[in-house]
């Protein structure tokens, strides 16, 4: 199915890799089109809303949800190292920052699922309010979103160790990268959303 | 100790640590011209307004609390 | 070789053709093969939607009949519209003709992604097949629309819900696919304003498909979750709000009701110069005026919330955009009319529908202007005077500019052509039929018929509901009449497929790259890759490409 990445001439695969980069850039925006349109109900129903938060609830920890966020923007940087020691040839650096990346990416899931458990606890649940409702759909479509970068990241370690990419021609890696720090933007606007503001 | 505070040290510093690399590369990558180094310089940039705005919760100036 | 034939001897370094029944006709990667599969299916999904019309038509051919109880009646009409717009409308005129044309027509060998090309496709039919499986657990009766609370009274909202959202990541595909192929493909020397019409089309829908699409998912998950799991996103009682529903269902569903007429807009802009044999009047203005027809859709949803209690300062400039729109559709009107004033019209099939199309849109889109005044709306918002308006645009417009494509590409997708005579008794009768179903629909509107009603004895006094009364009875005869005319396009498309009259390369004596390879295309489309050297419309002069041997004077067929 898809052009090896060894087999063809210069040429072709530029070509070929020029078409897969704007296909994927473009599915990036409209997977931001998806989650702008759920941000978009969460802001409609709290302007509508008398008082925001709902009265009684638990409110997030913030404090928490700043390390985690944390976490989730180092392993968007140890990505972008691993992308950097592939291209200069460095296979053990690129291993190590990739396995560094998913090490990262798991655990902030790990401190969205306590984050979740004590909401859930404390009787913030996703079809309570529409604070509930909203945190939950969009933190959860980001976690994910998360989780298949996880197996996005795990897939191109393998394809790594197999020889497939090198360092002229490792697109799959460059998808890769691209879709971890558009997961890490995500959050930004996810963390200001229900955090900060 | 308390539990937030070790969250905030731990935030505080995070912040600074990722936020100085992310300002790192994207002064190395900044030179750089094709359209996923275009892109791969902008996500610098927001993941860089990350870590300011986790620095600013960290030190209590923003965040609901 | 006949004349206007090419030809064509396959080329090195492509790949070998698909061998076997499975590889050739079902799990196809070939644009053109995908296109057939396309047409058949939303083929059958029309064929449907119109029996559920029908049925519908039936029902309201007296003020209180007994045909289908009120729960079936909604079903209907839900099912009827879902079913034209997602599976029927959509799909051929992106999928199929998108597919079929596009590709050809930048002289290109494929799409740029034929494994999603041909995955896209395959999530069409289970779409279909749960959309029309709903029946059996109780189908959505809210309305294509599926305005909460009422749609989330019914269980079959959630299989609905599914079968959208598949379609949705279909046509989100689709428009990625296209976008690529059109920005990466084209043949060299193809720049932006040498391109056909029809990719200007295409390209515009792609966007809009591959932007706006994504916003139509996360509604349907939302609607889904609401059903399912009683997440309160449109529930008041718990914080939420019906209005937004309406405000992600409709930034969406505007934009689609572009991606159900902008190719039908390319389509008319290739058959009109094909048989005036002339160049087209306002090549750049068609082009742009698709481009800000596409932007302008984004900016005018909330048209069709006038009644939902919305600020008045928000409806106003709603209102005005709404009609400025009508002005890059007008300078296509008049640029298409233009091309045809005092030319030496072909008057074959294919034109005749095109100029169905011309008086049909246009007055669809008269009627569009009136509903887009906010004081006309409230009095006309859910009446037939609605109903008409959106079936003159869609079936006036979409519809007929799909029949003017299928009976133009007929020959070139097939290899033969497509009996004249049955073509012209299949247009005066669909066109006649289809005004006399459709156009007393406004007045019935404008004395207040409600939309989505199964009865309407209790909505009008006596005297006044005889009139309503003969006049549904009118419009019930001719709509089985427009159903009717259907059947003469079935028989052509059957008898021309068994062995019809075989069609050369070019039968028409057009000038854009489908028609200067053979009919129906070899597997690799074009045996080299042509060089462009000049726009497509410039009758008269030379064929403006480097390295294909057709003879430009050569007598149409037809």
């Amino acid at each position: 199915m898809a052009t090896h990445a060894l087999h063809v001439d210069d040429a072709l695969y530029e070509e070929v890799r020029g078409h897969r980069l704007l296909g994927f850039l473009l599915f990036l925006i409209s997977d931001s089109i998806l989650f702008m349109s759920f941000i978009f109900g969460y802001l409609y129903n709290r302007a509508a809303a008398p008082v925001w938060p709902p009265p009684g609830l638990e409110r997030p920890d913030v404090f928490l949800a700043a390390v985690n966020s944390i976490v989730l923007f180092g392993s968007g940087v140890t990505m972008h190292f691993a992308m950097e020691s592939m291209r200069h040839e460095n296979r053990k650096r690129f291993v190590g920052f990739v396995l560094a990346t998913i090490v990262l990416g798991l655990m902030f899931l790990g401190g969205q699922v306590i984050e979740y458990t004590t909401l859930i606890r404390h009787d913030v649940t996703w079809n309570g309010t529409t604070f509930g409702a909203s945190f939950f759909t969009l933190t959860g479509m980001h976690g994910f979103h998360v989780f298949i970068g996880v197996i996005f990241l795990i897939t191109v370690l393998i394809q790594t160790l197999k020889g497939v990419y090198t360092t002229q021609r490792h697109f799959g890696l460059t998808a890769a990268t691209l879709y971890w720090h558009f997961v890490d933007v995500i959050w930004v606007a996810l963390f200001s959303l229900f955090y900060v503001y | 100790m308390d539990i937030h505070l070790i969250e905030k040290i731990l935030a505080f510093i995070g912040a600074l640590v990722v936020g100085f690399f992310a300002v790192k590369s994207l002064i190395a990558e900044w030179p750089k011209i094709n359209l996923e180094d275009h892109v791969t310089k902008v996500m610098m940039v927001l993941l860089t307004i990350g870590c300011i705005i986790v620095l600013l919760v960290a030190v209590n100036v923003w965040g609901r609390v | 070789m006949a004349v206007g034939e090419v030809a064509v001897e396959p080329q090195e370094h492509i790949h070998p053709p698909p061998t076997g029944f499975v590889s050739k006709y079902i799990i196809s990667f070939d644009h053109k093969v995908i296109a057939v599969q396309y047409f058949i299916t939303s083929g059958l999904f029309f064929v449907l939607a119109g029996l559920l019309a029908e049925l519908m038509r039936a029902q309201l051919s007296g003020p209180h009949n007994n045909v289908l109880s009120p729960t079936t009646y909604n079903e209907a009409f839900t099912v009827h519209g879902s079913a034209m717009v997602w599976l029927v409308t959509i799909p051929i005129l992106t999928g199929a003709f998108g597919n079929l044309v596009m590709p050809l027509q930048i002289g290109a060998r494929d799409v740029a992604f034929p494994w999603l090309n041909m995955f896209s496709f395959w999530l069409f039919p289970p779409a279909g097949i749960l959309l029309f499986g709903s029946f059996l657990v109780g189908a959505p009766q809210a309305g294509w629309t599926e305005y909460p609370p009422v749609s989330l009274m019914t269980p079959g909202t959630a299989m609905w819900s599914a079968a959208i959202f598949l379609i949705g990541v279909s046509s989100t595909i689709t428009g990625i696919n296209f976008l690529v192929t059109v920005i990466k493909m084209r043949a060299p020397g193809m720049t932006w304003t040498r391109m056909p019409l029809f990719v200007w089309a295409t390209v515009v829908t792609a966007f809009l498909s591959a932007i706006a699409t994504a916003n139509l998912s996360a509604a349907l998950a939302g609607l889904f979750i609401a059903q399912i799991f009683h997440i309160p996103f449109f529930d008041p009682a718990r914080g939420g709000s019906p209005v937004l529903w309406q405000h992600v269902f409709w930034f969406y569903s505007h934009p689609a009701v572009y991606i159900m007429i902008l190719p039908a807009f390319g389509i008319i802009s290739e058959v009109i110069p094909t048989f005036v044999r002339r160049p087209i009047f306002g090549y750049k203005a068609i082009a742009y005026s698709s481009v800000g027809i596409g932007l302008i859709s984004f900016m005018v949803w909330a048209h069709h919330m006038f009644t939902s209690g919305l600020a008045q300062w928000v409806q106003l400039p709603f209102m005005i955009l709404t009609m400025a729109v009508a002005i890059p559709t007008g300078i296509k009107i008049f640029s298409w009319v233009t091309t045809l004033w005092r030319g030496r019209i072909r008057l074959t099939s294919p034109l005749l529908f095109v100029m169905g199309f011309l008086s049909t849109f246009t007055f669809g889109g008269v009627t569009g202007v009136f509903l887009a005044s906010v004081p006309v709306d409230i009095h006309e918002h859910a009446t037939y005077f609605v109903v008409a308006h959106l079936h003159y645009v869609l079936f006036g417009g979409s519809m007929f500019g799909i029949f003017a494509g299928l009976y133009y590409w007929w020959p070139k997708m097939t290899g033969r052509l497509l009996d004249e005579r049955l073509g012209k008794w299949h247009f005066w009768l669909m066109f006649i039929a289809f005004n006399a179903t459709f156009l007393p629909m406004h007045w019935i509107g404008l004395l207040g018929m409600p939309r989505r009603v199964a009865t309407y004895f209790a909505q009008f006094d006596p005297e006044l509901l005889r009139t309503i009364s003969a006049t549904n009875l009118f419009i019930t005869i001719s709509a089985f009449v427009l159903g009717a005319s259907m059947l003469i396009f079935a028989y052509n498309a059957l008898r021309s497929a068994r062995g019809g009259e075989r069609a050369g390369s070019n039968p028409w004596g057009a000038r854009t790259l489908e028609w200067m390879t053979t009919s129906p295309p070899p597997y690799y489309n074009f045996a080299e890759i042509p060089i462009v050297l000049s726009g497509p419309y410039e009758y008269g002069k030379p064929l403006p490409y480097a390295n294909i041997k057709q003879d430009p004077d050569a007598v149409p067929l037809h």
